[in-house]
């Protein structure tokens, strides 16, 4: 008997997933345990092995769909069977919500024209209006990226006059340039008021058409909307100060020098370092609500990871209550996981952090401004270590090795004087760290 | 239903039996020595040329239409030839005594009846009125043709002229004296009395009665003789020009000079034939067809059969009925028997006749045995005849040698000139009155107690506060088209009116009331219910140079003149290469309320006919502008009036209803509110239920619509729609006719080509079901309402947030209609 596939949910708070693509093709056969196809939620990429042995008799949605959990996207069974009965669909349920939705918003947002994008796609037919059409070619606005909102999803006027109103003006010039090219303007331009220049539109004498432009990954465009948004909703500014590094240089050492020991980093012992200066602070270990401040009791620790998929910030539950060595453990396997992909996206929401921390320091990065998780108050960056002149006493001077610390915090949330207080804290700890192993 | 005139019950319900007046039946028997008398011997010759010319014409397009050639000239004439060959002695002794002043009209087969006619003019006119006549028409365009190389006198020029420009015409050629336009069936020459003859069988049996009206109103002298074939009796339009020409007013309601019967004769050309259809035996049952008078009035319209096989019997009757219709004793019915040796065309095998019958008739032939009665009584030698015959065969040769010289007579040049058939189509003149002389009105206009009760009246709807006067204060629509309509009553002598109920009750929906006052009886009155009879005299009316507002009481009654409105009113200015004007204003009410016959809107009908000018005001302002424009012009005008609104007041134009007269020039619409997100265009009464509609999506949606009117429907200026479409994107056109193959379509259609790149969405038709027009409690689910607006809108347009829709206007549910047919 067919059996259907269905795209699995991943943690409750997804309602719906991008999928990637099918790694099986219709008709091929399958075996229990293959890849079968991969999806990425908000935050991370997964792939999924089929659970049974047949042949991929039907796929309802291909790359790019955003497919709500738990529909069936595709049929497995064997050859000839009749999968009628797993056709696409909705979620009747879904629909009903989205009704009651409409129903329930009041007429007072009439005059709001709202522009939806969609991902464009490549040969698809775009029905729009002829005046939209020629609204659109005129001011160079990509009609195709618009979700329409007249009869049958038709792109019509209003479309892309909202487009046009959340876009950044063209000048002139820019227009005639973005027409003749099929460019498209991307963020506010260089021009008075953000207008966007022909110069701003990647067009250049110089290097003419030597580029190429690919579509960012979801997660990308994710990453892109969370960071932007930090930097539009909150003030963010950064201080930067310097801990003595010897006292972790010479715990990093002793434990390379005793084998056997477990490999704590010089980031488990910063992390270490700043769990303790947060349980100090608890205006730091917190979430700003705009009218109110979310205090947390316990210490639930972002730590953001590099991935070739982009950047990932696991959170490690509970941090205060591990030893170091558990909190070392804990960082190496989600940082694994996100790696791998297969992250518990519960674990990669910004929400999930009460405090973060960004640690560039292996890279040689001496000074960094990093960007605030929202909605959580501060996060920690971690320089690289120089060294730096000391006065050591008696008019002598010596260098002597410098971790930077950069923190970045929502002035809206914490006063400079905390700041620098518990950034100082964070020096203080380090420069003073002991642990067991 | 005149009070002066008392049914009493007593005497109508007394016993009694009809009695006929008796029916002569070929009665005549003068010898021709009897005759000698009355015709000098060149007058007999005459006779004899005549007849012998239309012989010879027909004979010549026989021979052209089967062989191909006329005497060694060769030629193919593609059109229709309804040849009258055995017919020519009906025809001459029915025009012998006509004057120019004698208006004939005929049928298809009518060449004889034009060359009979045209040499009974040439006979009597003189000289200089011959010349002025050819100097004048067409610029002298056939004149200079025909005199190249002419020698002879002006009688033998006009001659020529006659059978060159009848020719020219069968042949489409621009010189014919239709430009080409009318052609076989539909020549004629207005300058000698031929009016025009009508393809379509019986065509003339209410048009001529028109002519005679005209003849009577406007105190012209001559009679009109109506030629219609035996066939055409049993048509309903020729039995209603019947009952229209004798109707008893004329004798017992008109007064003065006008008093007394139309001066017209029915001639029926009765060559007992229709196409194959055996009149008598077959397809008719009056035996004689003569007998038909006897239905009709008291005097059996002094009907009579002629023996039309001998000229002079013809030319006997003629001057006794002539002398009947100078007395004022007309109508007259005339069944003058003949027979066609020719087929109905040169494709009739005969099929439906033996060849004996055919022979029997050629051994009597009306010519030969004329000929040989001159012969026998001296009148003329067998010679001479045989010479005005060969000459005849000459002029033939002259005139289609010339007739197919496409250099002397080319066709129209439509490479040259591609508008010349459309610049046709309208006269478009500008004219305040048809003749110039005094109006006859029965006191000064300021007298009228109507026109004194509208001074009273609310010419805006609304006061200074904007509240609406009573209905009964505001001046309403049917006000504007009395103002308009009164106006060139005492301004057009020609003007008449009439109808159903137009005298008396002031028609059905009292637009007329104050007019009875006003006029005598021959400029208002009220017509028998026939309908082919109302329009197609208003036609003949016009055609003789008259103003004429006929009426319809019913928009759905217009099928009952189908061939009137469709196929003569519309044509005859275009066919007659615009000799003819056709100043007819036809009021057409358009109704409701009173289902299924009575409440359709058929303006799509007539402006889907060339020809026709078609408006549809509705306010007082437009009715009266357009209504002015109307009766100003020459041209066909359908005036649509809605009975859901015939008392409406002015809510649009400020400072309300002008008192004086104005124009509102046709084909221009009218915004009738400014708007920005979306257009409305509408034909008719629905105008209200846009703006309702309209109130609607402002109150509840923030769409500000603009409403246009579009007043006329033919002709149309798009450019004001355009203008309002670029700025709006969005169109709705809706009217109350039914919504397949409705006008509403046709504008579509065009805004869609000439807007397509401002159009946001397609235009969409909002018109009525294609159903029955239900009974007035169900019309809601049937004529445009403001909720289809907003539901069409939601669906095709621009979806309305929260927009709860009543009506499918999706695609499926127009597919699954057109796919039924309902």
């Amino acid at each position: 008997m067919a059996t259907p596939i269905i795209m699995p949910r991943q943690g409750q708070s997804v309602e719906s997933c991008i999928f990637t693509e099918w790694t099986k093709e219709v008709g091929e056969e399958v075996k229990k345990g293959d890849a079968l196809f991969a999806y990425e939620t908000d935050k991370a990429s997964f792939e999924q092995e089929a659970e049974e042995d047949g042949v991929l008799l039907a796929v309802f949605c291909e790359e790019g769909d955003e497919v709500p959990v738990l529909q069936t996207i595709g049929v497995i069974g064997q050859p000839g069977e009749n999968i009628d009965e797993f056709s696409a669909g909705t979620a009747p349920a879904a629909a009903a919500e989205v009704k009651e939705e409409m129903e329930e918003k009041p007429e007072e947002e009439k005059e709001e024209l709202k522009v939806v994008l969609k991902e464009k796609v490549e040969g698809e037919k775009v029905k729009i209006s002829p005046r939209a059409k020629n609204l659109a070619e005129k001011d160079a606005i990509p009609y195709e990226s618009i979700e329409g909102s007249g009869p049958g999803g038709r792109v019509i006027e209003r479309d892309v006059k909202a487009f046009a109103a959340s876009q950044p003006k063209l000048s002139p010039l820019a227009k005639e340039v973005a027409k003749a090219e099929g460019l498209e303007a991307v963020g506010t331009g260089s021009g008075l008021a953000g207008t966007v220049k022909a110069s701003d539109l990647g067009t250049n004498p110089v290097y003419a058409g030597d580029f190429e432009i690919k579509k960012m990954p979801h997660i990308r465009k994710l990453i892109a909307k969370a960071m932007h948004q930090s930097l539009q909703n909150s003030a963010q500014l950064t201080h930067h100060l310097g801990a003595d590094a010897r006292r972790l240089l010479a715990l990093r050492k002793e434990i390379k020098a005793n084998e056997g020991a477990p490999n704590i980093t010089l980031n488990d012992m910063v992390c270490f370092a700043v769990i303790k200066a947060l349980k100090q602070f608890p205006d730091v270990n917190a979430h700003f609500l705009g009218d109110s401040v979310k205090y947390f009791n316990k210490v639930h620790l972002g730590l953001a990871v590099d991935t070739d998929r982009g950047l990932m910030v696991p959170v490690i539950k509970n941090a205060d209550d591990l030893s170091i060595i558990g909190l070392s453990n804990q960082f190496k396997e989600v940082a694994d996981a996100c790696r791998t992909g297969s992250i518990d996206p519960e674990l990669l929401s910004s929400e999930a952090a009460s405090f973060t921390v960004s640690n560039l320091g292996n890279y040689g990065v001496e000074m960094f401004t990093p960007v605030i998780n929202l909605p959580q108050v501060a996060i920690l960056g971690v320089n690289t270590i120089v060294p730096r002149p000391k006065d050591l006493g008696d008019g002598v001077y010596g260098f002597v090795p410098y971790m930077g610390l950069s923190l970045t915090y929502d002035h809206q949330a914490l006063d400079g004087g905390m700041a620098t207080r518990f950034v100082k804290q964070v020096a203080i700890e380090i420069e003073n760290l002991t642990f067991d192993y | 239903m005149p009070k002066s005139q008392f049914i009493d019950p007593v005497e109508v319900r007394k016993p009694g039996s009809i009695q006929f007046k008796e029916i002569p039946v070929n009665q005549y028997s003068k010898s021709i020595e009897e005759e000698k008398a009355n015709f000098s011997n060149e007058e007999f010759v005459n006779i004899f040329h005549d007849m012998s010319l239309i012989r010879e014409f027909e004979t010549m397009l026989n021979l052209i239409k089967i062989k191909g050639e006329y005497e060694g000239i060769e030629y193919n004439h593609p059109g229709p030839a309804h040849l009258s060959i055995g017919q020519e002695s009906a025809a001459v002794g029915m025009a012998y005594h006509l004057g120019v002043e004698d208006f004939i009209f005929g049928s298809h087969r009518s060449h004889g009846e034009i060359l009979a006619k045209g040499m009974s003019a040439i006979h009597k006119m003189s000289d200089d009125e011959l010349m002025d006549v050819m100097t004048n028409f067409f610029d002298g365009t056939i004149l200079n043709i025909v005199k190249e190389g002419h020698e002879g006198n002006v009688k033998s020029l006009a001659r020529r002229f006659l059978i060159y420009g009848t020719l020219a015409e069968i042949f489409a050629r621009e010189t014919g004296f239709n430009k080409g336009l009318g052609g076989s069936m539909h020549a004629f020459f207005t300058p000698f009395g031929v009016y025009p003859n009508n393809a379509i069988v019986g065509g003339s049996g209410d048009i001529a009665v028109g002519a005679a009206l005209f003849k009577k109103v406007n105190k012209k002298d001559g009679i009109v003789v109506a030629n219609i074939g035996d066939a055409s009796m049993a048509c309903g339009p020729v039995w209603e020009g019947l009952a229209f020409a004798s109707m008893d007013q004329f004798e017992q309601l008109w007064e003065g000079a006008y008093k007394g019967g139309l001066p017209i004769i029915f001639n029926i050309m009765n060559n007992q034939y229709g196409m194959g259809g055996q009149t008598c035996g077959e397809t008719m049952g009056y035996d004689i067809a003569a007998r038909i008078g006897a239905g009709v009035n008291r005097d059996s319209m002094h009907a009579e059969r002629v023996d039309g096989y001998n000229p002079l019997a013809v030319i006997d009757a003629y001057k006794r009925k002539m002398e009947l219709l100078k007395d004022k004793k007309g109508p007259v019915l005339l069944d003058v028997l003949t027979y066609r040796y020719s087929g109905h065309s040169p494709s009739d095998a005969s099929s439906y006749r033996s060849k004996e019958e055919v022979e029997a008739w050629e051994k009597q032939d009306c010519i030969a045995s004329y000929a040989s009665d001159l012969v026998g009584a001296g009148i003329a030698k067998e010679t001479e005849l045989e010479n005005i015959k060969a000459d005849i065969v000459e002029l033939m040769k002259y005139a289609m040698k010339l007739a197919i010289d496409d250099k002397v007579s080319p066709h129209m040049d439509m490479e040259k000139y591609p508008e010349l058939i459309g610049d046709m189509m309208f006269s478009n003149e500008s004219l305040d009155k048809m003749e110039d002389r005094e109006v006859e009105v029965n006191h000064p206009m300021e007298e009228n107690p109507r026109v004194q009760q509208l001074a009273k009246k609310e010419r805006f709807a609304f006061d200074a506060n904007g509240k609406p006067f009573s209905k009964i204060k505001q001046y309403q629509l049917r006000d504007g088209i009395f103002e308009a309509v009164v106006d060139r009553f005492y301004k057009d002598p020609t003007l008449v009116a009439y109808g159903e109920e137009n005298r008396d009750w002031g028609g059905a929906f009292a637009v007329y009331r104050g007019l009875t006052e006003a006029l005598p009886y021959n400029r208002l009155f009220n017509s028998p219910i026939s309908e082919a009879s109302i329009i197609g005299t208003a036609i003949g009316y016009a055609m003789c140079g008259g103003r004429v507002i006929p009426e319809i009481m019913y928009c759905d009654f217009l099928g009952r003149c189908g061939d009137e409105v469709f196929n003569q009113m519309p044509k005859w200015q275009a066919m007659s290469g615009n000799v003819i004007k056709m100043p007819v204003v036809v009021r057409v009410s358009v109704g409701s309320k009173y289902g299924a016959q009575h409440s359709q809107d058929w303006t799509s009908l007539v402006a889907h006919i060339p020809g026709l000018k078609v408006v549809f005001p509705v306010t007082p302002y437009d009715a009266k502008g357009l209504m002015n424009t109307a009766l100003q012009g020459t041209d066909p005008v359908i005036f649509f009036e809605s009975q859901r609104i015939y008392d409406i007041g002015e809510q649009f134009h400020e400072g309300g209803v002008p008192e004086g007269y104005y124009e509102i020039p046709f084909g221009e619409p009218d915004v009738k509110r400014e708007g920005k997100d979306i257009t409305i265009l509408t034909i008719g009464a629905t105008l209200y239920r846009a703006l309702e509609a309209a109130d609607k999506l402002k109150e509840e949606y923030g769409m500000e619509a603009e409403v246009i009117d579009s007043r006329s429907l033919v002709p149309f200026n798009y450019e004001k729609v355009l203008e309002s479409v670029k700025k709006t994107g969005r169109i709705i056109i809706s009217g109350d006719a039914n919504s397949r193959g409705s006008f509403l379509n046709d504008m579509a259609r065009n805004i869609t080509e000439l807007a397509f790149d401002d159009l946001d969405a397609p235009p969409v038709v909002v018109g009525s079901r294609n159903w029955i027009t239900p009974a007035y409690e169900l019309e809601e689910y049937f004529f445009p309402q403001v909720d289809w607006f907003l539901d069409a809108i939601h669906e095709k347009i621009v979806p309305l947030k929260g927009h709860v829709v009543k009506n499918n206007y999706t695609n499926a549910e127009q597919i699954r209609r057109n796919k039924l047919g309902i």
